[in-house]
């Protein structure tokens, strides 16, 4: 059962979407072993690159009736958002850099001459 | 993340050299021991064998050089298939991404001539990472023209990240975000390549779908690879919201997009 429940939380998961999770696994065999009986199950704990994952999904008359994030934190005990969408920020909500604490700049491509009086070029000068 | 400046300002190296119209640096940590004249002749040497890679492969695919193989296939004096095969995997490569991408990315101008200046960047940092692995050098940061690939930590032994910086497109004096590249941190290696595209630079050879011109002032994506990052940037830029949210859905990769009134759009990768 276990291996069911994960394999769910990881659909449900993924998919962003608890529809298309709840409908594909109920015809996948959790009637077989859950129906009429019901109850709660947690899905084994997945490391993604946001940090560990774990979903629980609640079944009744053998459909599931919820899924719950159970553990959504990274590293530092912030939660974690589990899609990679790509959501309107505000500036001081981004990750801050400042030329003294960085090894390295990306930009659009500078030309030579561009560069003569970019920032990487004063990083490369003080690492000559 | 285990920020870098818990571990002190790193102490780093770095040779630059020109080519493909822009400047490329190559950067390493000074090792415990100090600045060695052993350490000087390593670096000097791996930015030596890069700096000749990358001029092999300009010298092939510059349209700037009339006489380079690109130019000739341009002019209609070598016909594709009798190109090197070097030009051709290349030309594969950016087919590939032409399907890949749904045709955001494209290795041919709108007059229909091959034009694989959008990947051939990409693919010389691809092929100077290796260089530098096979000389046993596990530490560096090469950037071209802003476009970035790392190995390693910028502290040697230490599992920090390289922080890399993303220019303000609206202020280029200044940053607008950082990222971190490479390292190791918490047992899992970070993304190693961040590569920027803009829409209004000279050089960056993008051609918006549609009649508008792109709604986003300028895109960074990391990657695991740098010419993932490379051409998803140029894609995103070209495609618009769409190809961003299918390049979020598809690939591991995080992204920061600057719309053209300055907003911003990003992964929780970006996220402070």
């Amino acid at each position: 059962m276990a291996n069911t429940a994960s394999a769910v939380g990881t659909a449900a998961t993924g998919s962003g979407g608890a529809g298309a999770g709840t409908s594909g696994s109920t015809g996948s065999g959790s009637t077989g072993n859950a129906a009429g009986t019901g109850g709660t199950f947690a899905g084994d704990v997945v490391q993604t690159r946001f940090g560990p994952v774990q979903v629980q999904i609640t079944v009744s008359g053998g459909t599931i009736s919820d899924v719950t994030a159970l553990q959504l934190t990274d590293d530092g005990g912030r939660s974690v958002q589990i899609s990679n969408y790509a959501a309107p920020l505000l500036r001081e909500e981004v990750l801050q850099a400042q030329s003294a604490n960085v090894q390295t700049i990306s930009g659009a491509t500078v030309t030579s001459d561009a560069y003569l009086t970019s920032l990487q070029a004063a990083l490369d000068a003080a690492h000559l | 993340m285990q920020p870098t400046s818990e571990l002190g300002r790193p102490e780093l190296k770095a040779r630059t050299f020109r080519s493909m119209g822009t400047v490329v640096s190559l950067t390493v940590p000074v090792g415990p021991e100090g600045w060695t004249a052993d350490a000087e002749a390593t670096l000097a040497a791996a930015a030596g064998a890069v700096e000749r890679r990358f001029q092999e492969l300009d010298i092939r695919f510059s349209l700037y050089r009339p006489g380079s193989e690109a130019s000739r296939l341009a002019r209609g004096e070598l016909p594709l298939w009798e190109a090197s095969p070097e030009f051709r995997e290349c030309y594969a490569e950016a087919a590939e991404w032409r399907l890949q991408t749904e045709g955001a990315f494209t290795p041919e101008r709108p007059d229909g001539l091959p034009d694989l200046s959008g990947l051939v960047k990409g693919f010389a940092i691809k092929e100077a990472a290796a260089l530098l692995q096979s000389r046993g050098l596990s530490h560096w940061c090469l950037n071209a023209g802003g476009d970035v690939l790392v190995a390693g930590s910028p502290v040697a032994g230490s599992p920090a990240s390289w922080q890399a910086g993303i220019v303000d497109p609206l202020d280029r004096t200044a940053l607008i975000a950082a990222y971190p590249l490479g390292g190791c941190t918490g047992g899992s290696p970070g993304l190693r390549a961040l590569a920027t595209s803009g829409s209004a630079e000279r050089g960056d050879h993008i051609w918006t779908q549609g009649a508008g011109g792109s709604e986003f002032r300028q895109v960074s994506v990391a990657a695991a690879d740098i010419i993932t990052a490379d051409v998803l940037a140029t894609a995103i830029v070209a495609g618009g919201a769409s190809m961003l949210n299918r390049a979020t859905d598809v690939w591991d990769v995080d992204v920061f997009a600057v719309l053209n009134d300055g907003g911003i759009l990003a992964t929780p990768g970006f996220r402070a």
